[in-house]
């Protein structure tokens, strides 16, 4: 082992802030211009998409299996997620509301969050996990085996045939995912109020409508939009970017989920900011 | 066999034995001159491209002629995909040229437009090119969801929205011209089919829009012999019935010298060897007789040794 006097470490920091320092921002500076990139790419590939839309009329089919597709897969382990988390919610608040004498507030505590945010993640959630990995591991898949290659040959624009109906698909799908979540959290939190604390259901929903808004429900519809819509954009550029074969099929569906979550939760937190709290602000 | 092609004997009647220099054996075989008044289809000058740091085509000159049949024949990697990736206009030369003429005067529907270069060509121009070209890609390329009748008939619903059973008739029809049992596949999807009926449901895809061009990636490689058999005279055929020009990338000799007017080599990025069939069969090229005999000594097999990439 080689020992260092006190010059030799200082030196040593220094060279490693020098060379290795600049290697490690290099590194990340590089990684940042990737995604970066990567984001502008898939901004673009949204707004061709969306372009695209005008020509719905002739892929009804596409677009009516990909709702199928992402939306009944999804409904059983949604409700399931939904249903727990309106449980854990009633009990953890029960108690506190319980000691402040407010425990008929519940409902509309309850209701509030799932319709505002948690409805809509975790439809978020289940749906980048199941249908957004599966959406680009197909591109993906699709890519690699020149299917892609030959569309563009026969003139078909991959855009207008793939990516369109899987965005439009999600955009549609996602709201009536957000509000079975809703539902069926609002239920499981229902579950608890009556077995735990004693509530009639009449009290629970009686807390639901003194203090749920159209506002709130609607904000919350529009964020699930919005997350599918970033869903289906970031899988099917994932998708449609794939190099490499089978392991590049593989990395490109991790991509995919890791950057859906980053971009799901980046927009939900701007989507609270600038439109939940103004017009709950507003609308009192 | 008595007289096979390019050996060993066949050989030293045409040449005395003499070492060829590694240049000598990649450079580049010269443009034939053409017939008077005859313009090339597509003419490729020049053509270079690299993936990163690795030269995969080094200056490409090729003259697809109108109506011929063209084999281009080059070992595992050479570059043969790439190389029709770019007449496919899906990728974007480094360097070099691809020119392409205007489609022929049909009766009723003159050809107004003009050649142009496809590495400047805009989307439209692009998009009537490509309309000109059927593609049989390596692996098939059918899309997986849907069935052998959607795939094959895909370009006339999304492009031409034929009615249904115009569709179905011509699909039928094209599934016949490569011998598939249509009734009993039309509603299998491509997963349940065995390797060489995709590669076939593929060929009938790339007939099924009447191109003008096709380009073949390796139609006959995985085929049974009967079958093979029946895809050459299927692009004889097409060529002699509707004048059809074919480009086709083949390892199968047998295959080039049954169908091709013209044999091409590429080694290396280049095209070390092009000329009518006899005429291939006799080059002198080391690599060329290498790749005629088989042999496992000689230029082809040395290359692989040394590493393909080149700086
Ligand atoms: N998009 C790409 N990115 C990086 N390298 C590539 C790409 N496409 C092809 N290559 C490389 O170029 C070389 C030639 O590939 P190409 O597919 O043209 O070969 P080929 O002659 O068709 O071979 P085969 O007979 O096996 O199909 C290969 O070494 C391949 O790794
Ligand atoms: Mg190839």
């Amino acid at each position: 082992m080689r020992r260092f006097s006190g010059t030799n470490t200082g030196e040593l920091i220094t060279r490693y802030a020098r060379d290795g320092g600049t290697t490690v921002l290099s590194t990340t500076g590089r990684t940042i211009n990737r995604q970066a990139n990567a984001a502008g790419r898939a901004l673009i590939l949204f707004l061709d998409a969306m372009r695209a839309v005008r020509e719905v009329a002739g892929s009804t089919r596409q677009l009516l299996r990909q709702i199928e597709h992402s939306g009944f897969g999804s409904l059983l382990v949604l409700s399931l997620i939904a249903g727990l988390t309106g449980m854990i919610m009633a009990v953890q608040i029960g108690f506190t509301l319980s000691s402040y004498g407010v425990a008929d507030q519940l409902g509309g505590l309850i209701a509030i969050t799932f319709c505002r945010e948690l409805g809509p993640i975790w439809a978020a959630v289940i749906v980048l996990a199941r249908v957004g990995a599966a959406m680009a591991a197909e591109l993906g898949t699709m890519t690699v085996n020149e299917e892609v290659d030959a569309l563009r040959m026969m003139s078909i624009d991959p855009v207008r045939y793939l990516v369109m109906p899987r965005i439009v698909g999600l955009i549609v799908v996602m709201p009536v995912l957000a509000l079975v979540a809703n539902a069926v959290g609002i239920l499981g939190g229902l579950a608890v109020a009556s077995g735990q604390f004693e509530q009639t259901s009449a009290t629970y929903f009686q807390g639901i409508q003194n203090h749920l808004t159209t506002g709130d429900v609607v904000s919350g519809l529009v964020k699930s939009c919005v997350f599918g819509a970033i869903i289906g954009t970031i899988a099917c550029d994932r998708g449609l970017t794939t190099s490499d074969g089978a392991e590049g099929v593989g990395r490109s569906t991790t991509m995919s989920v890791v950057f859906n979550v980053i971009f799901v939760l980046i927009a939900d937190l701007i989507m609270t900011w600038f439109i939940q709290v103004p017009l709950k602000v507003v609308t009192g | 066999m008595t007289d096979r092609p390019g050996s060993r004997t066949a050989l030293a009647q045409v040449l005395p034995e003499r070492t060829w220099t590694k240049d000598e054996i990649e450079a580049a075989a010269p443009l034939a001159p053409l017939p008077a008044g005859i313009q090339p289809v597509i003419a490729i000058r020049d053509l270079h491209k690299g993936f990163g740091s690795r030269k995969i085509l080094r200056g490409i000159d090729l003259d697809v002629l109108r109506g011929e049949t063209l084999c281009i024949l080059g070992g595992s990697g050479s570059g043969k995909t790439t190389l029709i990736r770019h007449l496919m206009g899906m990728l974007k030369a480094d360097v070099g040229t691809i020119q392409v003429a205007p489609a022929p005067a049909v009766a009723g529907m003159p050809s107004t437009e003009a050649g142009f270069e496809l590495g400047a060509a805009n989307e439209e121009q692009l998009a009537t090119w490509r309309r000109r070209l059927g593609v049989v890609f390596q692996g098939a390329a059918l899309l997986g969801s849907l069935t052998v009748l959607e795939n094959v008939g895909l370009p006339l619903v999304e492009v031409d929205h034929r009615p249904a059973n115009e569709i179905y008739e011509r699909v039928v029809e094209a599934l016949r011209r490569v011998y598939l049992p249509a009734q009993e596949i039309l509603h299998l999807k491509p997963a349940s089919l065995s390797g060489g009926m995709r590669k076939r449901v593929g060929i009938a895809r790339a007939i099924i829009q009447r191109p003008e061009i096709i380009l073949y990636d390796e139609p006959t490689t995985g085929l049974d012999p009967v079958t093979v058999s029946g895809v050459n005279e299927l692009t004889l055929d097409l060529q002699k019935k509707l004048g059809i020009t074919s480009i086709v990338i083949t390892h199968d000799l047998e295959a080039a010298f049954t169908i091709a007017d013209r044999i091409a080599m590429l080694y290396r990025g280049r095209i070390i060897a092009i000329g009518p069939t006899e005429e291939f069969r006799h080059s002198p090229n080391p690599a060329v007789q290498q790749l005629l005999t088989g042999s496992t000594r000689g230029p082809l097999t040395e290359a692989y040794l040394q590493g393909t990439s080149e700086s």
